[in-house]
């Protein structure tokens, strides 16, 4: 396991920290502008300490990378917009198919190529597949530079490694890669 | 505002039907995953968005409000990590696919 | 508002029809994604009771068992995969 840098840490505090903020319902009281000072101060050790502990696993690339507004903005339009579009898609397929009487399913494991480089490009694609209905990311391997994921679908359209990639993760990776490079 | 809310919690309530349906009817492990997958999406973000909305308009709680937005961010971001995880263990564990399955390019792999 | 409270019965009517996949699932995997599946329903059905009641202490149950629904699903596929 690779050690942390710092500024890896600093962010990974940063977001605990935000999370704190949120759950403990201070944000309403910062506005306010009496935020209670022994909350903040508890939530800082323990976000700091988390993030000590944690950084290693999350983040091994430019941690700073989103701090751009042009990529947060891509980021909320494709969260909001070009993913939602494709989450109601995929629910409807999939409602339809439990829900009718002779269950049209046709399932099977397929092998897709990525032709994303960035850790983070790869995690969002690979999350995104899974978070559709009807696909689920089962592993994924490197083979000669290039990668591969294995992809559970419940309907099988083709076997063939680019259609079935077209199929499944066509504007999910034109957008992802849209984001991160 | 609040039939928005009652169709929000309506088609909420739809997905999360079929997946249960969907759940009992599929004929294998991994097909189950897919229809949990219908319950973890839509079936959660209708509920979440027209309780937003309510305790936004109706309630004037922005605590509440903020709470189940928090929820909602923390569902998407985890719902899809517990089933990449649960269906690479199945697989790993022995699981068998339907023999319906059409191909596992998967364990040819793994075999070589 | 009565119709939060109906919405949350037919979510608790959800999930106890889930436990029949949760008693008869031939494997792990079945009974571990029924569980998940079962502790998403009754966390909307809190939410839905939140809702109804106006009190927010339900939405912090909902999000503790979300947390821990998480972490369980989540060791039990490490478990099954053998690195546990």
């Amino acid at each position: 396991m690779k050690k942390a840098s710092f500024p890896a840490i600093v962010s990974t505090a940063i977001v605990c920290f935000i999370f704190w903020l949120l759950i403990t319902g201070q944000v309403a009281s910062l506005l306010r502008g009496e935020p209670s000072v022994q909350v903040l101060i508890a939530g800082a050790i323990v976000s700091a300490a988390a993030a000590l502990f944690s950084a290693r696993f999350f983040i091994h690339e430019s941690p700073f990378y989103l701090c751009n507004p042009v990529r947060f903005l891509k980021l909320i339009a494709y969260c909001f917009g070009a993913f939602v579009v494709e989450l109601t898609k995929a629910n409807v397929d999939v409602a339809r198919r439990a829900l009718s009487p002779s269950l049209p399913v046709k399932p099977g494991i397929v092998k897709v190529p990525v032709g994303l480089k960035s850790e983070y490009a790869q995690a969002m694609l690979a999350d995104s597949i899974t978070l559709t209905p009807g696909t689920i990311t089962v592993d994924t391997v490197e083979e000669d530079g290039k990668d591969y994921y294995y992809i559970h679908w419940i309907d099988v359209a083709s076997e063939d490694p680019e259609e079935a990639g077209e199929a499944i993760k066509g504007t999910l990776e034109k957008w992802v890669r849209r984001i991160w490079e | 505002m609040i039939i928005a809310i009652y169709v929000l919690i309506g088609i909420s309530i739809f997905f999360a039907f079929a997946g249960v349906v969907g759940m009992l009817r599929m004929p294998d492990a991994f097909c189950r995953m897919q229809s949990s997958t219908n319950i973890s999406t839509f079936g959660v973000l209708g509920v979440i968005i027209g309780g937003i909305l309510y305790s936004a308009v109706f309630l004037h709680n922005a605590e509440m409000a903020v709470k189940l937005a928090v929820m909602g961010i923390f569902y998407i971001v985890t719902s899809p990590i517990a089933g990449h995880a649960i269906a690479k263990g199945a697989y790993h564990h022995g699981v068998k696919m339907t023999r319906k399955s059409v191909c596992d390019k998967y364990g040819e792999d793994m075999e070589k | 508002m009565n119709v939060f409270l109906y919405a949350a019965i037919c979510f608790v009517v959800l999930a106890l029809m889930l436990m029949i996949r949760l008693i008869k699932g031939p494997s792990v995997a079945d009974r571990a994604v029924a569980a998940d599946s079962i502790d998403i329903l009754s966390d909307m059905a809190l939410i839905l009771y939140a809702l109804h009641t106006g009190r927010g202490i339900y939405l912090d149950i909902a999000l503790i068992t979300a947390v821990l629904g998480f972490v369980g699903s989540t060791l039990v596929a490490k478990y099954l995969e053998g690195k546990l």
